[in-house]
């Protein structure tokens, strides 16, 4: 695998023993839609600071697996650990506050309120918890110039490039400071330029905060930032790089 | 290409099915309204029509056998009576129409209503006001309602010649009130040309207008999908004339269901409407039709709108094989949308500085610009007063939810404010509707002689300020003695005539109303004595000089009278203006001194309590206000109703940003505030402000047309408003549910 993007696999957190201690984990997860079986007995571990990339076809059941650490789904069986506490036994109340303070998220398209400014995009889940406005909106805006997006502060979703908007929407999830990002094809909608600057922005921010990110993506281009690749088939996950899960 | 419009609309999937059941739903109640408030106008014309007869009037012709023709407002418990004495004088007198002949002498023919009254009323309080006995029914052709009170009595020609106020009629009169604008008319029943036109207004433009808005909106739902399911379309060959066909077929598909469903839900509410009595009188559910030009004006009109307006709708969008694109981009509204409201109450303003036109033409040239120019003010500002609104929300909050709803209405603030502009003309129009016939109630309802003078009965033989009604007459101590031995009836007053006595204005303190003074006659301080609310004699004084007839606009308890040197024998043989009978207030002593009264002195004017008269006065103010209030109550559950599509319209625009944030962990409370700000703000805010507004222009309307400071209507209005916008309130609450449901991670993963 080549890992000259910028992967540098074992270099998270400067010395690589960082990536020791599990952030979350799925134990024999099982999960169906009706009928059809999505996951039958999902394996996988993300260490603390680790980018790991779930790869797999089409409907293979990567992105239901992701859902279910996120905590957006529960699992029909298996178990999954965030740290020391099991995640899906909790309640929906109690699994959208840990998401709010704890995750981060980056998906395809779509995710930016419109009607607000890409600033106010970015502060939006420090609002959330309860920053105030000036003091939210101040923190946003530190991002745009790291991310090279300055001068687009008081633009709205229609008015920036799909790039720019995945960038906008990368601080909004990074912005929080979450111990883990989760990216559902990240740079799906994007051309290879645009999806290599962002996929760069976020791998270094990443590694910069610590931050572990646990990928979704069928493109090995993109799965290449990663530290480590899993395979999701038939439901179940197999290892094609580094530890194995 | 037809058949496959028509296999989408109703085949569509889940989304399509919802909206077409909406745009059925929206279009079946305008259509439903619409046909109700034809019929209604239908109904109020029939209704006028059937009084026509009753405006028969002494007639110049020379037919060959007059009818001696006598109209009377009887009562009786509170109820009018119509009451028409009749005596042909040959074979070929005219015939009133439900008659096939009319009442011979000492016969008598009652509608059914009355028929039920005298079989339940005792013989003493009300049968014996008519002499002989039941012939037959008025049929419903003579009736206004099914309710209606009407007898018509016959009699000999020379028994009726005799009777004060009779005339000779050589027709029947065919001239219904609403002609009776600027011309004379028997009868102040029915309703003028002007009510019917008021009510019209009312309805079309308080009722009518939020439920187009309701069906505009609507169509917006899942406009942008059905947009790109077009561009798909292209994209597979269609060319744009098919595209603009299977739109039109969508919406006239939805429109010709809606017209079903509104014929439907006419045909459901009209004998429950026709029994409301809207004119004070209920309707026969049959006058409550439509004619052949009206179904097919709505069964016809209305698809094809729809069709136009598909079309319009598409020609604002861009529709290419690859994608859909807004043709315009809406500018901010500016802030000279603000003037016309402005320009309307300044020049409301204006004539309450400088005073009123004197001629009425002139009155209505200068009032009714300055209220037509608030009413569409008010549309005009709407936008740019919810932009200016919302852009202060955003400089101001600091929650996540105020801040997304603040933008939304900052961003499309007509859209924002469309949603509520019919609510906000509704408001505006009953509001100054129900202030101005409260203020206008309270100055006719001041206590004519005080309070408890609803018990005392007046029978005015003649009015000195008025030639040619009745003559006074000296009434008989028989007359007198039996009246005072009515069981509950306290005490018996006669007003006599004695020259030309007046007393001076300045004693009631409203000179300008009482003019030159007021014609008096004489009373007996015996007989005053039994009135404290009538006022007093001066220590000493047998006989005091006192009003001729009742004083609207005057409480005069707490008046002395001046005392009139007249012996009391003179005063006992001078004739009468008027015999008070003052009761205890029960219906037995009320109707027997009233049935005694008419029957000793028939004449034109019936004899009547001074709240009836009162009540009979404002009547007509309290009927509109009736409508007022159905207005309020209809259009606020339709502004409801539209925000609850408006809302779903918004929610689908945006549902994969915010299922986003759902699964981001965005606490559902926070989305809810979102919605509920975006809808319930511009409602509350509108309504605030256009009952403000109205209440402004009422308040100089009244200043300076009815002379007097506005009068706050009364709790039911409140109730009635608050009401009508807690349902709306709650409709908006009853779409939370579907924030729940689309935002759930299922929309995340599947769209």
């Amino acid at each position: 695998m080549d890992r000259s993007h910028g992967g540098q696999a074992g270099d998270a957190g400067g010395d690589g023993t960082q990536m020791t201690a599990t952030v979350i984990e799925a134990r024999a997860v099982e999960k169906s839609f009706g009928q059809t079986p999505a996951l039958r007995g999902a394996n996988l571990t993300a260490k603390r600071g680790e980018i790991l990339a779930i790869m797999g076809p089409s409907g293979s059941g990567k992105s239901t697996l992701l859902h279910c650490l996120a905590g957006i789904l529960t699992p029909d069986q298996g178990e999954i650990w965030f740290g020391s506490a099991r995640l899906d036994t909790r309640s929906e109340a109690q699994r959208s506050e840990l998401r709010r303070e704890k995750f981060g998220f980056v998906f395809q398209f779509g995710q930016l309120v419109p009607e607000l400014t890409a600033a106010e995009n970015v502060a939006l889940p420090l609002l959330l918890n309860g920053a105030r406005r000036n003091a939210a909106l101040t923190e946003a805006r530190q991002w745009f110039g790291r991310l090279g997006l300055d001068g687009l502060e008081h633009r709205r979703s229609g008015e920036l490039s799909g790039g720019q908007a995945q960038r906008v929407a990368l601080a909004r999830g990074l912005v929080a400071g979450p111990e883990l990002l989760f990216a559902d094809e990240p740079t799906g909608s994007l051309d290879s330029v645009s999806g290599e600057h962002v996929m760069n922005l976020l791998t270094s921010a990443a590694r910069e905060r610590g931050t572990t990110v646990i990928l979704v993506t069928h493109e090995p281009r993109v799965a290449a930032y990663a530290d480590r690749e899993v395979v999701v088939r038939d439901g179940k996950v197999a290892s094609l790089t580094g530890v194995a899960p | 290409m037809i058949r496959l419009g028509l296999r989408l609309t109703v085949n569509g999937g889940r989304e399509a099915v919802v909206r077409l059941i909406l745009l059925v739903v929206a279009v079946g109640l305008g259509v439903g309204l619409l046909l109700t408030a034809v019929a209604g106008i239908n109904a109020v014309n029939y209704q006028n029509d059937r009084y026509a007869w009753l405006n028969t009037t002494a007639s110049s012709g020379s037919a060959h056998d007059p009818l001696w023709w006598l109209l009377r407002g009887d009562r009786y418990d509170g109820q009018l009576i119509g009451r028409v004495d009749v005596a042909p004088t040959g074979a070929d007198s005219p015939v009133p129409p439900g008659l096939a002949h009319l009442p011979g002498p000492g016969q008598y023919y009652a509608s059914p209503a009355m028929i039920r009254l005298l079989h339940s009323a005792p013989a003493n309080r009300l049968a014996g006001r008519y002499p002989g006995h039941l012939a037959g029914t008025i049929g419903n052709q003579a009736l206004p309602g099914p309710n209606s009170l009407v007898i018509i009595v016959g009699h000999t020609a020379a028994q009726l010649a005799a009777t004060p106020g009779a005339v000779r009629a050589s027709a029947i009169s065919t001239f219904a009130p609403s002609s009776c604008d600027g011309k004379d008319c028997a009868i102040s029943q029915g309703i003028k040309a002007s009510g019917i036109d008021l009510i019209f207004s009312v309805v079309a433009l308080a009722m009518l207008f939020p439920v187009l808005i309701f069906i505009a909106t609507a169509t917006r739902l899942s406009a942008a999908r059905r947009e790109q399911r077009f561009a798909a379309m292209r994209l597979a060959g269609a060319t744009p004339r098919q595209v603009s066909l299977i739109a039109g077929v969508e919406s006239t598909a939805a429109a010709v269901l809606g017209v079903a469903l509104g014929f439907a839900l006419f045909l459901l509410v009209r004998v429950p409407i026709a029994s409301i009595p809207f004119t004070g009188t209920p309707f026969f559910p049959g006058d409550l039709t439509l004619s052949l030009p009206d179904v097919l004006i709505v069964a016809l009109g209305v698809p094809l709108a729809a069709a136009l307006a598909a079309r319009f709708a598409l020609r604002r969008v861009h529709i290419s094989p690859l994608g859909v694109s807004r043709r315009v981009t809406p500018k901010p509204p500016s802030a000279w949308r603000i003037l016309p409201v402005l320009a309307g109450l300044a020049e409301l303003g204006f004539f309450v500085v400088h005073g009123r036109p004197r001629s009425t033409p002139g009155q209505i040239q200068a009032f009714l610009p300055g209220f037509l120019l608030v009413m569409v003010g008010l549309v005009v500002a709407g936008p740019w007063l919810t932009m200016a609104g919302a852009r202060l929300m955003v400089r101001l909050t600091g929650r996540p939810g105020t801040l997304i709803a603040a933008r939304r209405l900052a961003d499309n603030p007509r859209a924002g404010f469309r949603a509520v502009s019919g609510l906000v003309l509704a408001l505006f129009v009953t509001t100054v509707a129900v202030v101005l016939i409260t203020t206008q109630n309270t100055k006719g309802s001041d206590p004519a002689y005080g309070p408890g003078t609803g018990s005392i009965l007046v029978d005015q033989f003649a009015d000195p300020s008025s030639s040619g009604s009745g003559r006074a007459l000296v009434p008989s101590a028989t007359l007198l003695a039996q009246l005072g031995g009515i069981d509950g009836v306290q005490g018996v007053m006669t007003v006599r005539s004695d020259g030309s006595r007046r007393l001076p204005a300045s004693m009631f303190g409203n000179g300008g109303y009482l003019g030159m003074g007021v014609p008096a006659g004489l009373v007996s301080c015996a007989e005053l004595g039994r009135f404290p609310e009538l006022g007093r004699c001066p220590a000493g004084a047998a006989v005091v000089v006192f009003p001729a007839f009742p004083l609207w606009g005057a409480d005069v308890s707490h008046l002395t009278w001046p005392a009139a040197n007249v012996p009391d024998d003179r005063l006992a043989s001078l004739p009468a203006f008027s015999v008070h009978a003052g009761t205890n207030g029960s219906l037995a002593a009320i109707e027997q001194a009233r049935t005694l009264l008419e029957t000793t002195y028939p004449n034109a004017a019936s004899p009547a309590t001074l709240g009836e008269q009162q009540t009979e006065s404002n009547g007509r103010d309290a009927q509109y206000q009736q409508l007022a209030d159905v207005v309020i109550l209809a259009s606020l559950a339709i502004a409801g109703c539209t925000l609850a599509a408006s809302i779903a319209a918004g929610l689908a625009d945006r549902k994969r940003p915010f299922s986003m944030l759902r699964l981001a962990g965005t606490p559902l409370t926070v989305l809810r505030r979102v919605v509920a700000l975006e809808s319930a703000v511009p409602l509350l805010v509108s309504a605030a402000v256009s009952i403000g507004i109205g209440f402004a222009a009422s308040a100089m309307y009244a200043t300076m047309q009815l002379e007097r400071p506005m009068v706050a209507p009364d709790v039911v209005y409140y109730l009635i408003t608050a009401g009508g916008i807690l349902i709306s309130l709650g409709i908006i609450a009853a779409t939370m549910p579907l924030l729940n449901r689309i935002t759930g991670p299922e929309v995340a993963r599947n769209e």
